[in-house]
């Protein structure tokens, strides 16, 4: 059964998508949608055979992976791309996870969209955004790679603004799509710029990698790097836009307008990690450029202090998970900028359990309240919803890195390789601890304004909350297994090295070129261990201390579900500096509808009044006798005649 | 006989519309739906035929001309990728006319048809003059359609619109009659010619009245002064054509008669390259703030097309299917939306965005349709968009990265206003009461389904549209040199000989590249760039080596097809002699 074709894999998705789009549309017009039953079996059913398809691959694959080319795509002179896929230790753990945790979502979404009017358009977005997303990790040449890079964006604005009634829904949807726009045209011209060193060619993965171990074997990498430089640079643009690092974070807060499922896929597990995705794939191209490798550090560094402090001051369950995703990007890009993709990796992975489960929890708790995100009217809910409760914990211990917990071997490893790889290492190391810290206090505010304490909401809804279907919680017991579990792929201190040995074909040349360069610090993995673990409980004691004992949340009329202290639509400072760059857009559209085209259009309608002045004018000339319009007439024809005689007659 | 009937049948329809009853839109429109088909047949046919041409049938002389006046057509890749748009978009006109013009259909039938012929012609004719025939001939069905069925402002709008595109080709009939008295006739290869023997400022005014016809009618700014007017006024159908079939008669000028017949100094190249990309930023600025639905896609469209226009002049070796691709992705998904538009303002009694809104709810269906037409035209990869945009960015790359990266910003500013107009349409709630007008049909929402399709298929498999591609090879050179007078022949055989070394050297020299694997050129570019960098010539030289090693075979390849290109020039050398 190995020798499935590749193919299959994206196949699934697109046909249900094609499917329930049909019936989306079929049944749009009447008043009672199609069988809910029916709808999500389909929409399960075939992310779930894609899943099992995966498996099978995998299982069977090749220690240097399989790589298939469809047909051809593109082809014209300067352009040749195939439609190609490549199937390796890379893109087998980014499409296990993304099809498994996608199956186990849309199982979940069943139950969460129940009696949504939009249900099966729901689903064919769903479906799309998995083809979308398999079609990104799976491609073999970044121009396909770009094809999936869209569509997770258009199925990402697609899903933000489902509930399209809501005006401000779909304002956060453009706004979702529109920095995802910038993001994307850094990757476009990123292409470009590779495509002037060496080809269209290049653009695949294999012949760029070729291509770069040439550069070396022949000692021309100075010669290359300002360009590949500079296109290191314009792809990691394309990164901080679709993985929502500093400057274009911004949309990722506003994009929790969409339903919770959707954050938990798209905004937390697995789109808003191709980025990383993105700089491991290239590992071997960022290499040869410790410069902007150097960018990509701090970049992470600062968006991982900066969300996990924005994450203290959230009041919206939803946002502080946001926020908390924004922080965790920002860790997984300074583990790849200190030359550790295999540890960025498995941070994705780790991440991706423990993220979606707490989102699928925040989902349930909402469920429960009735749309209630409020977490200041939350409280005690772990006496009415034990197994959520139960769930979010875990996931909670995971993301704060609490020992034996999937985030503990992938954070401590992060923060391990940033010790010994990243110059100034001990600097990047206490930041990426301190954040941890922090992560630890804003996570455990969390759980106890939700879970603990009394019931601050009204008193009519305390009588409905209740524990989410079973549809709902399979998948959030299943993902909090992972929660727990998933780090013993890799658990450094305990000797396991299997997801460090599966991705080696694909990064280790990368990294042992990188750090062959570098004096690599040796320090007893142990202590990093013993340092981590402090960082949670401090960071756990402190939370119990301030929000656990003493501070009773309080409620603002005025303010809503707005962060303490500040605007609903407050998203930290990074929004100003974007209105900037959109008030000069309009002030330029200002002037050329106001001004430029006001201009022209005056000198139009000018030169046509004088015409027609000078053509009333003329028109007194005109004669008003038959028989002198004919003279004048037969004097025009003699004239015309003579004109053609002198310049040589007809013929 | 395919080239003939696409430009004669039309006129032959609209006569036989004729016939039909005025009061009895159910008769004529059925007729008009017949021979819509017919022709998106034929020109289907016409695509898969490839290259042709019809016999050379002499019609008139110009007075003061040496040679005659050929009614003569010939259809390569980009013309009869042109007619496939006129044909096709004109077919969806006919049958979204049908639901929102009841009572006069027959004129609106018979004047879409003298369009489409016109049309056709302009895109097919090989002759000089037979073209400025045709592309003036255009203007009219137009102008009487708008003024007849277009909106409030039609009158001004009908007369602005003819007078604006009459004007701004007036100066290149003088041109083109002062080109054809110097030439043996008015064929492309005989105007070259001719054109070699002026001094440079004539070559110039010439090539600036040549500019100025295809300015205003693609249009670019700042000549863009008809096109919001006109398209806002015009019926939505018509809209549709203008845009997705008649505006690109302006680029079609540019790409089929202004570069091979002037030899383009660095000078003007530049320049419209730059005014390409200033329309593009400026269509995109206006249609950030454009309220009127159709002024907003009439700005949109004419970011497009400034962008087409800026990757024309790129000159790229990749220019021609990446413009090519471009517009047939522009003319498909710009006729749709201005077509939806025209349903949504059926449905809703307006045409302002602000005072819409809510259709995804009121009308589910079409809310979908216009959604999924707004995504195709955002160039989301895996639509033809998508592959035009993405090779003509590739090609202003070849100029710099500042076109590029200005290209780039119009992609974003695209996203903007498009995501702005699916919000007001189709998104919120409606903001206004009104009483639901007519649906969309199934016949209308299909057959817009089947252009979003297409666009599907053709950004999948681009091919389909590339490899229609010939245009001036070597053959249709040919195809022109015998048609030439005989005695013309003799006189001109000395005079051929300076022409392929100037005039058409760099078309031929286009050619030539086009058929090249392009690692050469990228070499070449590389060592230019490195030479930017401040390299020295040692080390770029091995770097280059290093590079020609890698893609050896390639390479090879590469020398193997230039060699053979070579051998079959010098065979047609000889064969000429």
């Amino acid at each position: 059964m190995t020798n499935l074709p590749l193919w299959i894999i994206p196949l699934f998705p697109l046909l249900g998508t094609i499917l329930l789009g049909t019936i989306a549309l079929i049944s749009s017009g009447s008043k009672k949608g199609p069988s809910e039953g029916f709808v999500g079996a389909l929409s399960v059913l075939f992310p779930a055979i894609s899943f099992l398809c995966v498996v099978l691959l995998a299982f069977g694959m090749p220690e240097e992976g399989i790589r298939q080319t469809l047909c051809n795509w593109i082809d014209i002179p300067m352009l040749k791309v195939d439609i190609g896929f490549l199937f390796d230790g890379l893109s087998r753990v980014m499409l296990l996870f993304v099809t498994g945790i996608g199956s186990l979502i849309a199982l979940y979404s069943i139950g969460y969209m129940h009696g949504d009017r939009g249900f099966t358009r729901f689903f064919a977005y769903i479906n799309l955004f998995l083809f979308s997303m398999i079609v990104l990790v799976l491609s073999d040449s970044l121009l396909l790679t770009f094809l999936g890079w869209e569509g997770v964006g258009l199925c990402s604005y697609l899903l933000i603004g489902f509930w399209n009634h809501d005006l401000n829904n779909c304002k956060a949807a453009n706004k979702a799509f529109i920095v995802n726009r910038v993001g994307d045209i850094g990757f476009l011209l990123g292409m470009l710029c590779l495509a002037t060193l060496g080809g269209s060619a290049i653009l695949n993965y294999d012949a760029l990698n070729k291509f770069i171990e040439m550069l070396i074997a022949g000692g021309h990498v100075e010669l290359a790097t300002p360009i590949i430089a500079v296109a290191g640079l314009l792809f990691f643009v394309g990164c901080t836009g679709k993985s929502a690092q500093i400057p274009l974070l911004t949309w990722l807060p506003d994009a929790m307008a969409g339903p919770t499922p959707v954050s938990a896929l798209i905004h937390a597990a697995t789109m808003v990690t191709s980025g990383v995705y993105l700089l491991a794939r290239l590992s071997r191209m960022f290499s040869v450029i410790p410069e902007v490798l150097v960018v990509v550090l701090i970049v992470g560094m600062l968006t991982a202090f900066w969300a996990a402090v924005a994450g203290l001051f959230q009041n919206d369950i939803k946002k502080v998970l946001a926020y908390s995703t924004i922080s965790q990007l920002g860790y997984m890009f300074m583990a790849a900028g200190a030359f550790a993709f295999d540890a960025s990796i498995f941070h994705v992975f780790t991440h991706a359990f423990f993220k979606a489960a707490l989102f699928l929890g925040a989902g349930a708790v909402i469920h429960a309240l009735a749309g209630e995100q409020d977490m200041r009217r939350m409280g005690g809910l772990i006496k009415k919803t034990p197994v959520t409760a139960c769930v979010m914990i875990f996931a909670f211990l995971a993301i704060i890195g609490f020992p034996g917990f999937a985030g503990f071997w992938s954070k401590d490893l992060i923060l391990e390789r940033l010790y010994t790889n990243a110059p100034f290492g001990e600097f990047f190391y206490f930041a990426g601890l301190l954040t941890a810290v922090i992560t630890a206090v804003y996570m455990g505010r969390l759980i106890i304004m939700t879970f603990f304490g009394e019931y601050r909401g009204s008193k009519e809804k305390e009588a409905h909350i209740h524990e989410a279907p079973a549809s709902m919680l399979i998948p959030m017991v299943i993902l909090a297994f992972g929660a727990v579990f998933a780090g013993y792929l890799w658990a450094d201190s305990m000797g396991i090295k299997f997801f460090e040995q599966t991705l080696a074909p694909v990064v280790s040349d990368a990294q042992n070129y990188a750090l062959g360069r570098i004096s690599v610090a040796h320090v007893n993995p142990m202590t990093f261990a013993c340092f981590g673990t402090a960082a949670a409980l401090l960071g756990m004691i402190i939370a119990y201390v301030i929000y656990g004992t003493k501070r009773l949340p309080r409620l603002h009329k005025k303010w809503g579900s707005a962060p303490e202290g500040f605007k609903a639509d407050w998203t930290f400072f990074f929004d100003y500096i974007h209105e900037i760059f959109i008030v000069m857009t309009k002030a330029f559209a200002f002037i050329a509808d106001m001004i430029v085209d006001k201009i022209l259009q005056g000198i139009q309608w000018t030169v046509g009044a004088i015409v027609e002045i000078v053509g009333d004018g003329v028109s007194s000339f005109q004669a008003r006798k038959v028989r002198v319009q004919l003279t004048l007439s037969l004097v025009g024809v003699v004239a015309l005649i003579a004109v053609v005689l002198m310049t040589g007659g007809l013929i | 006989m395919l080239l003939h009937l696409l430009v004669l049948a039309p006129f032959a329809a609209a006569i036989l519309m004729m016939a039909t009853s005025k009061e009895d839109p159910k008769s004529s429109s059925r007729l008009a739906f017949l021979f819509g088909f017919a022709f998106v047949a034929m020109s289907i046919a016409l695509i898969a035929a490839g290259n042709q041409a019809t016999e050379a049938i002499e019609w008139f002389q110009i007075p003061g001309a040496k040679g005659s006046v050929y009614y003569y057509l010939y259809s390569h890749g980009l013309g009869a990728w042109m007619v496939f748009l006129s044909t096709g978009l004109s077919l969806v006109a006919l049958i979204t006319g049908r639901n929102t013009f009841e009572t006069n259909y027959r004129n609106f039938a018979i004047a879409i048809f003298a369009l489409m012929g016109a049309m056709n012609g302009t895109f097919l004719a090989a002759d000089a003059v037979l073209f400025f025939f045709f592309f003036e001939a255009m203007v009219f069905p137009a102008a009487v359609l708008i003024a007849g069925f277009g909106g409030a402002d039609r009158k001004k709008a009908a007369m602005t619109f003819a007078i604006y595109t009459l004007v701004g080709s007036a100066p290149m009939m003088v041109a083109l009659w002062y080109l054809v008295s110097m030439a043996d006739n008015s064929l492309v290869l005989s105007l070259a010619v001719a054109l070699q023997n002026l001094d440079p400022s004539m070559q110039m005014t010439l090539l600036l009245c040549f500019l100025l016809a295809f300015l205003v009618k693609t249009p670019v700014f700042p000549f863009h002064g008809w096109q919001a007017i006109t398209y806002a006024e015009a019926p939505a159908p018509l809209s549709a054509i203008l845009t997705g079939a008649m505006s690109k008669a302006g680029v079609f000028g540019f790409i089929a008669w202004i570069l091979p017949i002037f030899p383009l100094s660095m000078k003007v190249v530049d320049g419209m390259l730059w005014l390409g990309l200033l329309t593009a930023i400026y269509g995109a600025l206006m249609a950030l703030r454009a309220t009127d639905g159709k002024k907003l896609l009439a700005f949109s469209s004419m970011s497009h097309l400034g962008l087409a226009v800026a990757g024309v002049f790129s000159l790229s070796e990749s220019m021609l299917p990446a413009v090519l691709v471009l517009l047939v992705a522009h003319g498909l998904s710009a006729g749709a939306q201005f077509y939806l538009m025209g349903i949504a303002e059926r449905f809703a009694g307006t045409r302002n965005i602000e005072q819409l809104g809510g259709l995804a709810a009121r009308n589910p269906v079409f809310g979908s349709l216009f959604g999924f037409v707004a995504v195709l035209s955002l160039a989301v990869p895996g639509t033809a968009g998508f592959v035009g945009e993405f090779t003509v960015l590739m090609s202003l790359w070849d100029m710099g990265p500042l076109p590029a990266l200005v290209a780039g910003l119009c992609l974003i500013l695209s996203a903007a206003y498009m995501l702005r107009f699916v919000q007001k349409v189709i998104f919120g709630k409606p903001a206004r009461e009104y009483v639901d007008g007519k649906r969309m049909t199934a016949l209308e929402g299909s057959s817009i389904s089947i252009m979003g399709v297409m666009l599907l298929v053709f950004g999948m498999h681009p091919a389909f549209i590339t490899n229609a591609l010939q245009l001036f090879d070597e053959s249709a050179v040919q195809e022109m040199n015998k048609v030439t007078h005989p005695a013309a022949v003799q006189e001109s055989q000395t005079v051929e000989a300076s022409a392929d070394t100037t005039g058409e050297a760099e078309v031929d020299e286009n050619i030539a590249a086009v058929a090249q694997p392009m690692t050469e050129d990228d070499l070449r570019q590389l060592d230019s760039n490195l030479k930017a960098n401040g390299f020295s010539d040692e080390e770029r030289a091995s770097l280059i080596a290093q590079l020609k090693a890698m893609s050896e075979s390639e390479v090879a390849d590469a020398h193997e097809e230039a060699a053979e290109s070579n051998e079959a020039n010098v065979k047609e050398a000889s064969e000429n002699e």
